[in-house]
């Protein structure tokens, strides 16, 4: 076992600690805290795997962008009930069931992966060089009508976005 | 290969596991929305080790487009909520039974 493999696992176990405590707490601060903790320790995981844009990615846009708006809108509608009220309604023993069978069919499903015909080498739209010149070849050349797809819909979602939370007007 | 394919979707299957749980389990709109990011981030994992795996960077692009829908859905979403928050101050998940027939 190599550093880089110990490495791994630390990653993991801190990612899984962290969500379980993301979706535990009571106070939701503290919750965001946790899954800014999980997306750190999750890009950390990327880079381990090769995907160094990912990774860059992850921290920018989950732990930049996502993360702070999310604390914007806890802060912003001031939750002083929700210390009171319990965190988990009563079906939480169903969730935590249904949570259980979700992880063990994706575990299972894991073991089709050693089968699963080896490395083949390289797609011809995509060849793996784990360097971002390539990943941005693959964006701009196969990938590029997605991609456009893409600005689209976040285009769509920044004027939704704008119409949900706007204040109506007042009636002239 | 630093990182052994297995263990990297067998902790997909972990994280995706407490996901479900928050979403399903917890009581509070933006708590639930989080779990749904936990979630998205357990995919975003699996396919960065399939990508590896298969050596094939087509997994990596599709965990982008991932990360830009889940920028999007946020945007939308928390706006729901501060929408939802505005018209029923104080509302919980189990006060939202208007469209319960």
């Amino acid at each position: 076992m190599t550093w880089l493999t110990a490495t791994f696992y630390y990653l993991a176990a801190a990612s899984v600690a962290s969500a379980l405590l993301a979706v535990t707490r009571k106070n939701p601060v503290h919750s965001m805290l946790w899954v800014l903790a999980l997306f750190l320790h999750v890009a950390g995981i990327f880079l381990l795997l090769g995907a160094e844009f990912l990774a860059a990615v992850q921290v920018i846009v989950y732990a930049g962008a996502i993360l702070i708006f999310y604390i914007f809108v806890v802060m912003l509608l001031d939750l002083p009930e929700e210390e009171a009220r319990p965190r988990f309604g009563n079906q939480w023993p169903l969730a935590a069931a249904v949570g259980l069978c979700f992880a063990t069919l994706a575990w299972l499903a894991r073991a089709g992966v050693g089968v699963a015909p080896a490395a083949t080498g390289v797609t011809a739209e995509a060849p793996f060089q784990g360097s971002l010149a390539s990943l941005g070849m693959a964006l701009f050349g196969p990938f590029a009508l997605p991609f456009e797809v893409a600005s689209l819909l976040l285009l769509a979602a920044i004027i939704g976005a704008v119409v949900l939370a706007r204040r109506k007007a007042a009636a002239p | 290969m630093i990182v052994p394919a297995g263990a990297v979707l067998g902790l997909s299957a972990i994280l995706f596991g407490i996901g479900v749980f928050g979403f399903l389990a917890r009581r509070n709109i933006i708590l639930m929305l989080i779990s749904i990011e936990v979630m998205l981030n357990a995919v975003n994992l699996s396919l960065a080790g399939f990508s590896q795996h298969f050596e094939d960077l087509r997994g990596q692009v599709i965990a982008l487009f991932v990360i830009a829908v889940a920028a999007a859905e946020v945007g939308v979403g928390l706006g729901l909520v501060i929408a939802l928050n505005r018209n029923n101050p104080g509302a919980g998940v189990a006060d939202l039974t208007k469209l319960k027939w």
